[in-house]
């Protein structure tokens, strides 16, 4: 719309509206450069430093990337990364198929809505680390609610927090149920907006259902679906919250994530200079997949809606 | 097979399938809740019960008194409150620029404030500590409240932005011949024309920094400084962790954030279904 000609003879009127319109952009921008930006410098700076907090009275020389051949071969670090890639392998996945299952079944004409609108934003509205705390609760080994059924029905009680396998099973069971209220909250608006009348020619033709599912509804979806799986993935980078809660990263280090091992690292230790390496790596593999996110989601604001 | 429930033939099956969201949803804040209205003792006996069967709130009494809830929770609504008002506020003047004012390539910067502002929080958090350390602002709300408000700037952003579009310029026009300013029409005609999106983007970033917890838990440690779930989680009993006294505090540190979405639910669905994703 905005050509190079139209740019080029604004109206003064226009242009006043554009030195108001940068104007009022400015405050997001201070914000951000004071909470992101200059951080994220500071951030960089440090992370090719020995800065250890521990140490105040040393000098924090520039040591080059010599943090960085240090993360490359901290084997720490490299199972931190593999259990948190295991968190988004399981979790991303399992949040947006239990989010789905979810959707479909509250995707229905309830005469009473509020108790199903509420079931699928409860865990959305809950802080995950008190998700966390309920699991860990559920997983309790003598008055954990999973141990008594799993002894009710005649099996033998499971040391779920404290074995490395259990506990991350445990883990990826809070993390789905946690977050697949979200996935499922999108994937509900995007199953109202299938047109009906695409379901009823399908029956008109005698589609089975399970054919309807697979050829309306998961085409249709698919957007949604993609969207879902991204943001998922974007956050499950992340994961600290529900892992802090349910084991602090144990047994040893065995349920600890990326996350944990940065925390642990600068706020435990206090070693600014490495815990800034780690930070730094970790917001590049992030950058990649927001970028992926944007990339679905751009439009143009001032477009308008039709 | 999910699918077999789509047009359920008969009303039975719908209120199965609408039964088993809101168990799914609802169970483990009930689970918590019985539990924290049973006795030390009920909880020590095996096999457990479900219903608590002396029910009584010996352990909500424990809870004020053995930590100062009040404080945690007054600190969670404060910083709540004012980063909430500082972010709808900065959202929406630079919603109303994207949408309106005729500036350079409006996608570019809304691109690069959503790719900012999403910066994560775990490598932000490194970097935000020594910045709070030299400001001394380390256990202050502010040390969470700017955070805070970029941490909700691009939901609120994306739904004032859906907003706004849905404004006939027409309007705005007519305000601005009748002798209003640009910012004027904003605030006059605008801003109460889209009250719900105002009031959506505002619920969201409450309910986000009501639930944050890394930058809370590193910027704001001190005891007297804690958020809700900070306080919340770092509760250690002097021998094991108090599972009925944890019970009755998540209970009490959840009850406002349900309330608010149990009286604006279907905003909140609204806000997060065509803000957070591709509407």
């Amino acid at each position: 719309m905005t050509g190079p000609f139209m740019t080029a003879k604004l109206s003064s009127l226009e242009r006043s509206e554009r030195r108001l319109g940068i104007a009022l952009l400015m405050p997001a921008f201070a914000l951000l450069g004071g909470v992101v930006l200059y951080p994220i410098a500071a951030l960089i700076r440090m992370s090719f430093s020995e800065n250890k907090l521990t140490e105040p009275w040393m000098a924090k020389p520039w040591i080059g990337f010599e943090n960085y051949w240090k993360a490359l071969g901290d084997h720490r670090l490299w199972e931190a990364s593999w259990h948190t890639a295991l968190y988004i392998i399981v979790t991303v996945p399992g949040a947006v198929a239990l989010g789905l299952g979810l959707a479909l079944l509250a995707n229905q004409p309830f005469k009473v809505k509020w108790p199903v609108r509420l079931g699928l934003l409860l865990p959305w509205a809950l802080p995950l680390v008190f998700a966390g705390l309920i699991f860990r609760w559920f997983f309790e080994y003598q008055q954990g609610l999973v141990n008594n059924l799993l002894i009710w029905i005649g099996l033998s009680p499971v040391n779920w927090l404290t074995q490395e396998g259990p506990a991350f099973f445990a883990i990826c069971v809070a993390i789905i149920w946690k977050t697949s209220s979200f996935a499922a909250l999108v994937l509900l608006a995007g199953l109202q907006t299938i047109p009906k009348s695409l379901y009823e020619a399908a029956e008109v033709d005698g589609a089975s259902k399970w054919n309807q599912f697979r050829e309306i509804t998961l085409p249709m979806l698919k957007p949604a679906i993609i969207v879902a799986l991204i943001f998922r993935t974007i956050t499950a980078i992340q994961t600290f919250d529900i892992p802090k809660a349910m084991t602090d990263g144990g047994p040893g280090n065995a349920t600890e994530t990326l996350a944990m091992y940065i925390h642990k690292t600068t706020i435990d230790s206090l070693d600014f200079g490495y815990g800034s390496t780690l930070a730094v790596l970790m917001f590049i593999v992030s950058a990649i997949l927001t970028s992926i996110y944007l990339r679905h989601t751009r439009r143009d604001p001032s477009a308008g809606r039709h | 097979m999910a699918a077999m429930m789509k047009f359920p033939s008969s009303r039975k099956m719908t209120l199965i399938a609408g039964a088993i969201v809101a168990i799914n949803g609802f169970f483990p804040a009930l689970w918590i809740l019985f539990t924290s209205l049973k006795t030390e003792s009920e909880l020590m006996r095996l096999p457990i019960t479900i219903w608590p069967a002396a029910p009584t709130l010996g352990n909500y009494a424990r809870v004020f008194t053995d930590q100062p809830i009040f404080l945690f929770m007054w600190n969670s609504f404060v910083v709540a409150v004012l980063s909430t008002i500082l972010c709808v506020t900065v959202s929406a003047l630079a919603a109303y620029a994207l949408v309106r004012l005729r500036i350079p390539a409006p996608n570019v910067i809304l691109s690069v404030l959503l790719a900012v502002a999403m910066f994560p929080l775990i490598s932000l958090m490194v970097p935000l500590f020594s910045v709070m350390r030299d400001l001394s602002l380390l256990n202050t709300w502010w040390a969470l409240i700017f955070p805070y408000a970029v941490l909700s700037m691009p939901v609120c952003t994306l739904v004032l932005i859906s907003f706004f579009q849905d404004i006939p310029r027409d309007l705005e026009n007519a305000a601005m011949i009748d002798g209003c300013s640009r910012l004027g029409a904003l605030w006059h005609v605008v801003i109460p024309l889209t009250a719900p999106g105002v009031f959506t983007a505002g619920i969201l970033a409450f309910v986000n920094a009501w639930d944050e917890f890394l930058l809370a838990l590193t910027l704001a440690p001190r005891v007297a400084s804690r958020t809700l779930p900070v306080g919340i989680t770092l509760y250690q009993g002097e021998f094991s962790f108090p599972w009925p006294i944890i019970s009755a505090a998540l209970i009490i540190a959840i009850v406002p954030i349900c309330i608010i979405i149990a009286i604006f639910q279907e905003r909140v669905v609204g806000g997060l279904t065509s803000g957070g994703v591709k509407g």
